[in-house]
């Protein structure tokens, strides 16, 4: 029997789940049994054409969305601010690479023939605007902007997207996008936290975050009001869907 | 969860604590040694146990061999998050995350 989790130090805590020991035998226990993010045996439902075509943008979008944090995770890496940052985000970079590799099969699996072409051509202009504006900020290596533009502002915003497609979507982009949502609890995790202990360190940052809240907040907003309505989400349920990521900013500081 | 429970003095407090045995729910998101002391919430009908506290950061439920009062420490695993037991404006226990 394993010794309690909750009495472990701080710091053991800490050095034990930023390891590539803990992400390995945490993604075997939901990964193992599947091909592109399913078990091969999902049922697949032949969807209607109007729906497969909201899906295939709704899915190329979330491409853009996994594309900017895959670069913007290895970028990170290179001015982390200790080992167990740079192991996590190694691990967040093998993530993020999965969930393009998945995405992209799932458009084949719909019958697109040129997933790239497709994800250029129906990506919204503010999601293409967040991605540009994270880069800048992982190239001027501002850590606090980033990690918050990045494992908070985008993952908080994916997590609730994901959560609620998931629950009326056809079975096989279901299980893919569950897999998704529990490699997001990491990196919403880690953001959230590491910001949060620096917040508490150097209070001054808080100014210079909210200066990248008011910037970037309207540009994820925007995308998730399309991407919820392209799944016939209904407007009276989408303050709800973003509760999440109020309630992330407000425990650290930031009201709305 | 219908934990088997057992009691034993805590040398803690006068009131002893509850203690509880952990069943495997078939959490999956953390390495197999630590997959007991967390489930999934089930609905919204889904009750806590006094061993159970809701992570506020990724809504996974936390587990413990004890029954949690005020002050406990908490870890999340599956979102790396250091919580402390704290009793809420309504009177309730409830996880806060410590930075």
């Amino acid at each position: 029997m394993s010794r309690e989790v909750h009495s472990l130090a701080p710091d053991e805590f800490l050095d034990a789940v930023h390891s590539f020991e803990f992400w390995f035998h945490s993604i075997q226990g939901y990964l193992a049994n599947t091909e592109f993010g399913h078990r091969p045996g999902t049922p697949k439902e032949e969807l209607p054409t109007d729906r497969r075509e909201r899906l295939i943008t709704v899915l190329c979008n979330y491409c853009v969305g996994e594309t900017a944090a895959l670069d913007g995770a290895s970028g990170l890496i290179g001015f982390a601010p200790n080992r167990q940052s740079k192991i996590f985000l190694a691990t967040q970079v093998v993530d993020e690479a999965r969930h393009l590799e998945v995405l992209i099969h799932r458009l084949s699996e719909l019958g697109v023939a040129n997933p790239e072409q497709e994800i250029q051509l129906r990506s919204t202009r503010s999601l293409s605007l967040f991605r540009r504006r994270l880069i800048e900020l992982v190239a001027s290596k501002d850590w606090e902007a980033a990690i918050f533009a990045q494992n908070v502002i985008l993952e908080a915003m994916e997590f609730a997207a994901f959560q609620s497609h998931a629950r009326d979507a056809d079975p096989i982009t279901r299980e893919l996008l569950e897999g998704i949502i529990v490699d997001e609890r990491r990196h919403m995790g880690f953001g959230e936290n590491d910001l949060g202990r620096r917040l508490a360190l150097t209070p001054h940052v808080r100014a210079r975050l909210l200066e990248v809240k008011r910037e970037l907040d309207p540009l994820v907003l925007e995308t998730f009001e399309e991407m919820l309505s392209e799944l016939g989400v209904p407007r009276s349920e989408r303050p709800e869907l973003g509760r999440n990521y109020l309630a992330t900013v407000e425990r650290l500081g930031f009201g709305s | 969860m219908n934990d088997t429970i057992l009691r034993e003095a805590d040398a803690e407090s006068e009131t002893p604590r509850q203690r509880f045995i952990l069943d495997d729910t078939g959490f999956d998101e953390v390495p197999k040694k630590y997959r007991r002391f967390y489930r999934r919430q089930s609905g919204p009908n889904d009750s806590l146990a006094p061993n159970e506290a809701i992570c506020p950061v990724c809504k996974v439920v936390i587990r413990s061999t004890r029954e949690l009062r005020e002050g406990d420490r908490v870890y999340c695993m599956p979102c790396m998050s250091r919580l402390v037991i704290v009793r809420s404006d309504s009177g309730h226990l409830e996880a806060r995350v410590v930075y």
